[in-house]
């Protein structure tokens, strides 16, 4: 019988899974260590200890949603296909000249971005098309195969097309990937325009380049997996995560990669929504800390905050992405003194391998990790529930190594280090998300930290407390909180048009065409292939949502806003409605809006989002939490003895008092004097100042 | 330091915070491109004094951390809580807006009634009126063209808004609704400088405030001087060209005497030429200044990344700027286009540095940004229709140890470019090449970057095309350490076609509908002997693109048979060049320069400036004119012609320049010529 859903997130160390019962609604989880030459194994690894620990046949699994980094990693690492661009004539330095910017301003040393493709596979073809959609140069039968001569004679496995103005029409540029498609057996082609038509060059091209890139990669990733797991006996289908905080079909996924490759961080960010909404938080500020990066979002009014600049490794991607910043510190961070014996966190970092000096695995430059273990946060023997023993006199020693530089002295040396490294780093990470808070122009004091990750619990009291946000919620899982979104997530995909046309009130219009028929046609034709598109993502797909937005501006303006329609104006929508919505847009931002003038919408963007039924999270066994013993913690520059707590016993409703340490498989939580943590009906724990003793 | 080392290393993030938040709330709230999207704008907090203490690393213009606001306060008087002062004045401010474009605002933070810190932010506004829309032309000669000057003086006072300044702020701009929107949003981001400065206040207490300011400056001290010792101790000169003044043809020079002492630097400006009757001048009131230090602030920068970006940095520079010259003009001199005499003479500072220890710097980039502009005409209406077509610069200079970056140069403004599809939306001419300039990088063991070309068909009759900041059309971006020098820039009407026509430097440029346009940009100097270059990189090169196959077989001694290097022929051929040629040179600047300075050579340049001098700023620039003019008569023939064929006999010019200098001498009264 169908009734389990599983979970899968791909980690550089490991991969997560959650299982959830759909029937005796219970959450299971599994962290099986990652494969990095082929992930599919340790998922098929990861899948067969699930169905014995928990006595689960596979057959009777419906669903499995699967986030993988492969595309990601690719890009990073440069180790995507063989590639080659084609371009209309007089384009050829697209990717070479990019978009002017240097990586700095103030560093010479800083060079540019290697070019995803070198110059000499970049073809020049004599096709081109005006702004308005009229074709000036189209290539003759001879062109075109002498252009596929050369893509043979380079002998590449993919090509990306990308022709100027293609956003506004891409016909030509389809006609000529056609053809290409044709005479190249074997080669993946991939068109701008098909993925993302949206206006400006660069990052269109890069849309494409980069799809093409990771083709090969991920459909042969995904053929594997596939393999294995109907190897295993799941006949469920199997969904990708996207960037967007949905998933996708694999044969989507196969068309579409590169909307796959910021899906990790977006997941987690999907389980932060449900968990807030529980937790009577819709406003979050989600924090994912591991051991080589912390990760930080917004989430307002239990939605995501979405961006459409984003950074792929060294390119930018203009597609929407959930929107998950990354802050400089991890537990991998490093510590160092400068000459002028200042203590530095980071920016580099000893990530998996080495790792920090505590790992015992060749590290020889203390992190952040170490200094949780010094100072007693985290626990040597304990630590992911005890499957890696920690070397704390090697971390006090690598500490020792660097507390003279900084003029401490004394036997607590180590301790003194530590924890001015962490202020440091807390530090650090609240001017983040300041700063990111400051981007949306919202208070800080009406949000809460959302902290996962294996070292998100960990420091997440000590961010607060310098970030000025009042409180912390904590799941129940930190460590396999990006399965658990994987899981929880629905079908999603994101559209774009260009329709440059004028629209408003009768009056504001005066003598111009009123545009909002054509609008309103370009937009009926998105959802009509959003429709369609929702409708061939498989059967567990129910009903399907839009989000609507366009971008809008005054004629003759240089900037734009975007404006999103309310769902109960959807329907109804009329050009003088619409236009309404930016006056009132541009009066909430600028103080001041041209009622009487007519309002140029340039871009629609659409969202569908096929609803999958929901899985209900399970709620947590009430339970009086009992200390499970006590350690000595440095903080505030002196030991303190602190009560230590299994996070199993604390049961719905119950509060800990600070200071405390709560301890569980994936992570521990650091709970601070004068702090306190009472968990929600999940089993959530929000930690809030305690009440004045 | 006072402070624990910890206190100022968080410090030194919470700095850095507050400005970097006051930079998002700006560019958020801001209403125009030139802020919202070019991103010329910059926020940060000053000192009591009025020194800024911390800046943003990546939001904004980076280069003007050396500014003071203190001489702008000083001009206003008493400052009360809630007052924001304003000024785009360049010589009220001592050149703290260093065009009248650029509207300042500083707003005090006050403590228990005294100031503790300002907050300061400025934006390029889009227009201050003036002789042309958006107000910067080459050909003004003093501010009175130049726009509307506002001298120091407060916008908000103790909270209330000037209204009076407003009403006359509105009738002197031509459009002042754009940029009061930018200035409001200038002002939300003061105010949450100062709010931030206030918690953090709160919280430290005001006296670890105040110590942490002083604190994070000694340390950027501290480090500054640990790199600047990398220069060897000694006196280094050097100086460099501006093609011309754009009212004439004359070059202006600028010089540089750097002198290093265990890592303290003294920049000495003196034998620059007296100031030009074009908005070539920088206003930097003759004391250290964000564009007379901003080479050794990259300097410094690429050598300590962790640096703090504050005032300290700046503590071990002093500088000699004489009055009446290029770089600290009198007033009225126009300013507008300050920033292209600012890159020759950062150039020149690079090539003192590059005297001192050939390794510390990369050879000169194209040293250009010209932002080319087309004008479309409505046939019926007259309507005009004015938009940017692209941002262009060159390539970047090669260092030892790596080449030069090709088409992207982010030494002085590091700007986006426009995609071609915004400017086809906009245009209904057709962007027809925007592509590397193949050979134009400077030969190299290290090679420079290559410039671009950019072409523009024309489609609509009564089309213009303007493009001011053209340079580098008549000297080039030099070679150094053995290393070539960069292609020149042009400009070519229907390049290829029977109808092609050199432009050389365009101001403003009428095309007829069909015509095609190309902008050619300058590539970067080179750097090292290019018979060095190891032969695969050469090859590398040509499979690219970046270099022909001739140019590696000139320049770089490569023998390449359909795309592949035959050793055995390089080997002799490399041979053969290296006996033929003389010494490798430290500099090597082209032919232009060495005909131009064969005639005016320094010490020639030295005694005429210094006679110059002697006359009142207005007689300096007309007599100057009428010198060269008369020394080398076929100067004023312009760019198109190589400045070695305008020159001529060098023999006759050096009389002539003599002739001219001994009559100036006799010119000048008795009591001007005490003391020469």
């Amino acid at each position: 019988m169908a009734r389990y859903r599983i979970g899968i997130d791909v980690g550089g160390t490991f991969t997560d899974f959650v299982l959830v019962d759909m029937v005796e609604t219970r959450l299971r989880y599994h962290k099986e260590p990652s494969v990095p030459e082929d992930p599919s194994a340790a998922v098929e690894r990861g899948m067969h200890i699930l169905s014995q620990s928990f006595d689960v046949a596979l057959g009777d699994v419906e669903l499995v949603v699967h986030g993988t980094t492969i595309g990601l990693n690719a890009i990073i690492q440069r180790r995507g296909a063989r590639l080659a661009l084609v371009v209309s004539k007089g384009n050829r330095d697209n990717l070479e000249i990019a978009r002017l910017r240097l990586p700095s301003s103030y560093d010479f040393t800083v060079p540019r971005e290697k070019p995803l493709v070198p110059r000499h596979r970049v073809f020049e073809v004599n096709a081109r098309m005006r702004s308005d959609g009229t074709v000036v140069a189209e290539p003759t039968a001879e062109e075109m195969a002498a252009l596929a001569d050369g893509l043979r004679h380079a002998d590449v496995e993919a090509v990306a097309v990308t022709l100027l103005n293609s956003y506004r029409d891409g016909s030509l540029e389809q006609a000529v990937a056609a053809t290409l498609r044709a005479s190249l057996p074997g080669v993946l082609v991939s068109e701008s325009s098909t993925i993302w038509p949206e206006i400006r060059e660069y990052e269109r091209c890069l849309v494409a380049a980069l799809n093409a890139y990771i083709q090969p990669l991920i459909t042969g990733y995904i053929d594997r997996l596939e393999s294995r797991l109907h190897g295993q006996g799941v006949s469920a289908p199997i969904y990708i995560t996207a960037n967007n905080g949905g998933t996708l079909s694999l044969d989507t996924a196969r068309e579409r990669p590169i909307d796959t490759v910021l899906s990790g961080p977006a997941s987690g960010v999907v389980a932060s929504t449900r968990v807030g909404a529980v937790a009577k938080q819709p406003q979050l500020i989600t924090f994912d800390m591991g051991g080589t990066s912390a990760d930080i979002s917004l989430c307002q009014a239990g939605v995501p905050e979405f961006t459409a600049s984003t950074q792929v490794g060294d390119f930018p991607l203009m597609m929407p992405v959930v929107n998950v910043s990354a802050i400089g510190a991890g537990g991998g961070s490093i510590l160092w003194v400068d000459a002028q014996g200042l203590l530095k966190v980071g920016p580099v970092s000893v990530g998996a391998d080495p790792g920090p000096v505590c790992y015992g695995r060749g590290g020889k430059v203390p992190a952040i990790t170490d200094c949780y273990l010094v100072l007693g946060i985290i626990d040597a023997t304990r630590f992911l529930d005890g499957r890696m023993a920690l070397d704390i006199s090697a971390a006090l020693a690598a500490l020792n190594g660097i507390a003279g530089e900084l003029g401490y002295a004394g036997p607590d040396r180590a301790m003194e280090v530590a924890e001015a490294a962490l202020r440091v780093a807390s530090a650090m990470m609240a001017t983040e998300i300041t700063k990111l808070l400051a981007q949306a122009g919202v208070d800080p004091r009406l949000y809460a930290l959302l902290a996962y990750g294996g070292a998100g619990p960990t420091h997440a009291n000590l961010l607060i407390q310098e970030a000025g946000i009042q409180s912390v919620l904590i799941p129940t899982a930190p460590g396999t909180f990006c399965a658990l979104g994987a899981v929880l997530a629905d079908v999603r995909r994101d559209y774009v048009r260009t329709s440059r046309h004028l629209i408003g009130s009768t009056q504001a219009l005066d003598n111009a065409t009123d545009g909002w028929p054509a609008v309103a046609a370009t937009l009926a034709e998105l959802e009509k292939a959003a429709r369609d598109w929702v409708s061939r993502e498989g059967s567990l797909v129910g009903t399907h949502d839009f989000v609507v937005s366009f971008n809008l501006r005054y004629p003759a303006q240089a900037y734009e806003l975007d404006v999103i329609v309310p769902t109960d104006q959807r329907e109804q929508l009329s050009g003088a409605a619409l236009a309404e919505l930016f006056h009132a847009e541009h009066q909430r931002r600028y103080g001041f809006s041209e009622l009487e003038s007519p309002v140029q919408t340039t871009t629609i963007r659409l969202g569908v989002i096929g609803r999958v039924a929901p899985v209900t999270l399970p709620e947590a066994m009430a339970g009086i939490p009992e200390p499970a013993g006590r350690r000595e913690v440095w903080h505030g520059g002196r030991r303190i003895a602190v009560d230590i707590f299994a996070r199993a016993g604390i049961g719905a409703g119950a509060t800990v008092h600070g200071p405390a340490i709560i301890e569980q498989p994936d992570t521990t939580t650091f709970l601070l004097p004068g702090w306190q943590a009472r968990a929600d009906t999940l089993g959530t724990l929000q930690i809030t100042r305690g009440a004045a003793e | 330091m006072r402070l624990d080392p910890i206190q100022v290393e968080i410090f030194f993030h919470k700095f850095s915070a507050i400005t970097e938040e006051m930079a998002i709330t700006l560019q958020r709230t801001a209403r125009t491109t030139y802020v919202k999207e070019a991103g010329d704008f910059g926020t940060s907090i000053a000192t009591p004094e009025g020194r800024l203490f911390a800046y943003p690393t990546a939001l904004g213009v980076s280069g003007f951390l050396d500014s003071n606001v203190g001489p702008a306060l000083a001009e206003v008087g008493a400052l009360e809580p809630g007052d924001v002062v304003i000024t785009n004045h360049p010589y009220k401010s001592e050149g703290l807006s260093s065009h009248m474009p650029d509207l300042h605002l500083i707003q005090p933070v006050f403590h228990d009634g005294r100031i503790v810190a300002h907050c300061w932010d400025f934006i390029h506004s889009s227009d201050i009126g003036g002789g042309v829309p958006s107000s910067i032309s080459p050909r003004f000669a003093d501010l009175f063209e130049e726009g509307f000057q506002i001298p120091p003086m407060k916008l908000v006072k103790a909270g209330e808004m000037n209204e009076d300044f407003l009403i006359l702020y509105r009738s002197n701009c031509r459009m002042p609704e754009e940029n009061l929107g930018d200035v409001r949003a200038m002002i939300a981001a003061l105010r949450v400088g100062e709010r931030r400065i206030q918690e953090l206040i709160e919280l430290h207490g005001v006296e670890t405030f105040l110590q942490a300011q002083a604190d994070l400056a000694e340390y950027a001290a501290t480090k500054a001087l640990a790199v600047q010792k990398k220069i060897p101790n000694g006196c280094y000169e050097f100086w460099d060209f501006l093609d011309d003044d754009f009212n004439s043809d004359v070059p202006i020079r600028v010089r540089c005497k750097l002198t290093a002492t265990d890592g303290e630097v003294h920049l000495d400006f003196t034998g620059s030429d007296p100031q030009v009757e074009a908005a070539y001048n920088i206003p930097t009131g003759g004391k250290r200044h964000p564009w007379l230090t901003l080479k050794l602030m990259h300097f410094v920068f690429s050598h300590d990344k962790t640096i703090p970006l504050n005032h300290g940095l700046f503590d071990h520079i002093t500088v000699e700027a004489p009055r009446g010259t290029v770089v600290n003009p009198e007033p009225p001199a126009a300013v507008g286009i300050r920033s292209a005499t600012a890159i020759r003479l950062n150039e020149a500072i690079v090539g003192a540095m590059i005297k001192a220890e050939p390794r510390l710097m990369p050879a000169p980039s194209g040293g250009i940004m010209i932002p080319s502009v087309l004008v479309e005409q409505d046939e019926v209406t007259g309507a005009r229709h004015v938009m940017v077509l692209q941002s262009l610069v060159g390539g970047t200079g090669a260092r030892f140890g790596a080449d030069g970056v090709d088409g992207r140069d982010s030494s002085l403004a590091n700007q986006r470019n426009t995609p071609i599809e915004k400017t086809e939306e906009e245009a209904e001419a057709m962007i027809t090449d925007y592509a590397l300039r193949t050979d134009s990088g400077g030969a190299g063991q290290w090679r420079g970057g290559t410039g671009v070309a950019f072409s523009v068909r024309i489609a609509k009759h009564g089309s213009a095309v303007l493009g001011r900041g053209m340079e580098r059309f008549v000297f080039r971006p030099w070679g150094t350490a053995g290393g070539r020098p960069g292609e020149k820039a042009r400009v070519v009407v229907n390049p290829g076609t029977n109808r092609e026509t050199e432009l050389g430097k365009l101001d403003i440029f009428y095309p007829e509908p069909g015509d095609i346009v190309t902008i050619m940009t300058p590539g970067g100097g080179g750097y090292g002997d290019p018979l060095e270059r190891p032969s695969d990189l050469v090859r590398e090169d040509t499979l690219y693109g970046y270099v022909s196959a001739e140019a590696a077989r000139r320049d770089y001694g490569v023998v390449l048979i359909d795309g592949v290097v035959d050793e055995a022929a390089t080997t002799t051929l490399r041979r053969q060049m290296r006996a033929q040629r003389g010494a490798l040179k430290t500099f090597d600047f082209g032919p232009e320069r060495e005909a131009w300075e064969a005639v005016f050579d320094d010490s020639t340049m030295c005694a005429l400036n210094e006679l110059l001098m002697r006359l009142g700023p207005n007689a300096r620039a007309r007599r100057r004119r009428e010198i060269f003019n008369r020394v080398i008569p076929r100067l004023a023939e312009g760019a198109v012609i190589p400045l070695q064929e305008r020159v001529g006999d060098i023999d006759a010019a050096r009389q002539r320049i003599a002739d001219e200098i001994e009559k100036l001498r006799q010119d000048l009264p008795a009591d001007k010529l005490a003391g020469s």
